[in-house]
């Protein structure tokens, strides 16, 4: 690949680096500081809302982009948070190795469950992911290994400087977004996208259907372990029935959903939304929950596409765009023709 | 060797249980697609509607539960009519969301109002035992829900099967437009079985509530028996839930004595993976819609 391609690649439709790659920059140097600058409420804040853009852009990735939707995923969080534990409490080890072991045995496990829920489809692939996430925490629970329901306090977390903390979720949802958008603008991009148009005519024209699914459920669960340890350094204390809960997977949704399914900036969105969302009504217990699905159902009734895919149909923005040519956009031909002929213009 | 038997037997009318749970949720799939996340938690709520209203009736739970069905039917056809009839035809995705929404908003309101206790309803059946030999001691509890649900199943399968309203269900779930060419208003029928799967989880949240008992939160967990039994017998085979309902009970219960209780659950679940890995649509999942 030439330079000239490679760049070509990387930005979409030839369009220079405008004001939206300047704004992102801007907007990113400005969150990375802000531990310098913001209070300690303000930090905290800002350190949940990085670590939830890259659950939410992991679960797009899945749901949005691959078609897979997994009410599973809070086992990789699990499954991080427990090897942080494990590593870190129990053998004495560093944090830094508690990424590593934790990238290994999530990376296995997503391989071995991959091969029974693979087979399944639709609406069966989500209950079986729910199934064999509700699985290991049953496990865990009656695991000796793993102090059966008692779990572990994670000792090693309790040292590191909140700005430090900040930053590792900071890198964790800036690289989840970039990770993404590199994918899409990939040969797997271009191939998912085939697959979600037309999945028998993207088979025919050699798109392996099955591997490239894997790869992404793959990164997706990888990805999504070694974010659950960066939130457990903040939270500090694993115990099965909240690691592998259900909730993890209740606030994946709402974020993607309501941020915009199948859009890179709308688990971003979500995310902001979330996450303030909860900590305003944190001093209601039970009622932020009952807001935050009132919001989605809403929210799926009204805008079907959540918040970005409604902009983006209405307006035509976007932040981070993954298309090569507007020819090829979406299931929509006519949508597709009608950009073309304006970018012609 | 006695314990053994005793597994067997209790797991049997177990399933019959988990039967009545899971039927609803399979009416909702095989006639509209449509995978009802809160399945569970509308089960428990009408579990928490018997309670209530038995409590405000002197005590009786028949006077209650009939009540239960008739408020879950309005509670159904709301549900249906307002929300889900509108997204259906948008695919099985935002359907799903959106009764994942309700699930959460339901589960929630019954903690904040009812907080996260341990609830039940009287059972008259609880001490009795039905059967009682050397080899086996049947509860008349456990017998009791085994026969309502059974008979609950032979009256749906019956209804579907051979009246002209079951003949409108199937003909909108194999073919919506055919079916509305043909003078069959659609949207109105969706309504009709939602209110029979909720009529149908109300026996469900009966029986739960009368020989388990229930927390507010105890909606999901009694959704993923739901899924395995429906997963089982297929999705949308009426019939196929009980055999569903009976496997993963004596599954469990065999588990239970094989392993120790502890593993009780996690034997149930892996028996369902297995099965679904083995069968992808379900042991009786043939004749359902694609």
């Amino acid at each position: 690949m030439t330079a000239k391609r490679a760049l070509h690649s990387l930005v979409p439709n030839g369009k220079s680096l405008g004001v939206k790659t300047f704004a992102v920059l801007v907007a990113a140097v400005a969150s990375a500081l802000l531990p310098l600058y913001g209070s300690d409420y303000a930090v905290s804040i800002g350190l949940l809302i990085f670590s939830y853009i890259s659950l939410g852009q992991m679960w797009n990735l899945l749901a949005g982009y691959s078609g897979l939707v997994s009410l599973g995923q809070q086992a990789f969080i699990g499954i991080g948070a427990y090897t942080l534990a494990k590593v870190t409490t129990v053998y004495g080890q560093s944090i830094a190795l508690s990424f590593f072991v934790t990238a290994v045995c999530a990376a296995a496990f997503a391989f071995v469950i991959s091969f029974p829920i693979f087979k399944l489809s639709g609406v069966y692939f989500t209950i079986g992911t729910w199934i064999v996430s509700e699985s290991a925490l049953v496990f865990f629970r009656n695991w000796k290994f793993v102090n059966f329901d008692a779990g572990y306090n994670i000792v090693a977390a309790y040292k590191i400087p909140m700005g430090a903390l900040y930053l590792g979720s900071f890198v964790i949802g800036v690289v989840s977004v970039a990770l993404v958008f590199l994918i899409l603008r990939s040969k797997i991009g271009l191939a998912l996208m085939a697959m979600r148009d037309n999945p028998g005519a993207a088979e025919a024209r050699g798109v392996y259907l099955y591997r490239t699914k894997l790869v992404c459920f793959l990164i997706s669960s990888v990805y999504i372990a070694v974010t659950g340890v960066v939130l457990y350094l903040n939270i500090a204390y694993v115990k099965p029935g909240a690691t592998f809960g259900i909730d993890w997977a209740v606030s994946m949704v709402f974020i993607v959903v309501i941020g915009g399914i199948g859009t890179i900036e709308g688990p971003i969105l979500g995310a902001v939304i979330y996450v303030i969302l909860r900590q305003y009504l944190y001093n209601f217990p039970g009622i932020s929950m009952i807001l935050l699905g009132a919001v989605a159902v809403t929210v799926i009734l009204l805008a079907p596409k959540g918040i970005m895919g409604a902009l983006h149909g209405r307006f035509g923005f976007e932040l981070f765009s993954v298309r090569r040519t507007a020819a090829f956009d979406g299931p929509d031909r006519e949508e597709g023709a009608r950009i073309s002929v304006k970018q012609r213009r | 060797m006695e314990l053994f038997v005793q597994s067997l037997v209790s797991g049997l009318l177990l399933g019959g249980l988990y039967a009545a749970v899971g039927v609803g949720l399979s009416l909702v799939f095989g006639i509209m697609g449509l995978t009802n996340i809160a399945h569970g938690c509308l089960m428990i709520l009408s579990s928490f509607f018997i309670m209530v209203f038995a409590r405000h009736m002197s005590g009786s739970v028949v006077a209650a539960f009939i009540l239960t069905v008739l408020v879950m039917c309005v509670i159904g056809a709301l549900l249906q009519g307002v929300l889900i009839n509108r997204v259906l035809a948008k695919g099985p995705e935002p359907a799903l969301l959106v009764t994942f929404g309700v699930a959460i908003v339901i589960w929630n309101v019954l903690q904040l109002i009812f907080g996260a206790d341990f609830k039940s309803i009287p059972s008259p059946m609880a001490s009795v035992n039905a059967v009682n030999t050397r080899w086996v001691v049947i509860s008349g509890e456990y017998l009791f829900n085994f026969a309502v649900s059974a008979a609950l199943i032979l009256v749906l399968h019956l209804v579907i099967q051979k009246t002209l309203f079951g003949r409108a269900i199937r003909a909108a779930a194999s073919n919506v437009v055919a079916a509305e060419l043909m003078g069959i208003n659609t949207g109105r029928t969706y309504i009709y079985i939602m209110c029979l799967a909720l009529a149908t989880g109300s026996v469900g949240g009966l029986l739960v509530g009368q020989t388990f008992g229930f927390y507010s939160y105890s909606g999901m967990s009694y959704l993923i028996i739901a899924f395995g039994v429906v997963v089982i017998g297929g999705m949308g085979s009426i019939i196929g839930t009980l055999l569903g309902g009976v496997i993963l009970g004596v599954a469990q219960l065999l588990g239970a004595y094989f392993f120790g209780s502890g593993v009780q659950i996690l034997v149930g679940y892996l028996t369902l993976l297995t099965l679904l890995t083995l069968r992808p649509r379900g042991l009786l999942g043939n004749m359902t819609r694609e």
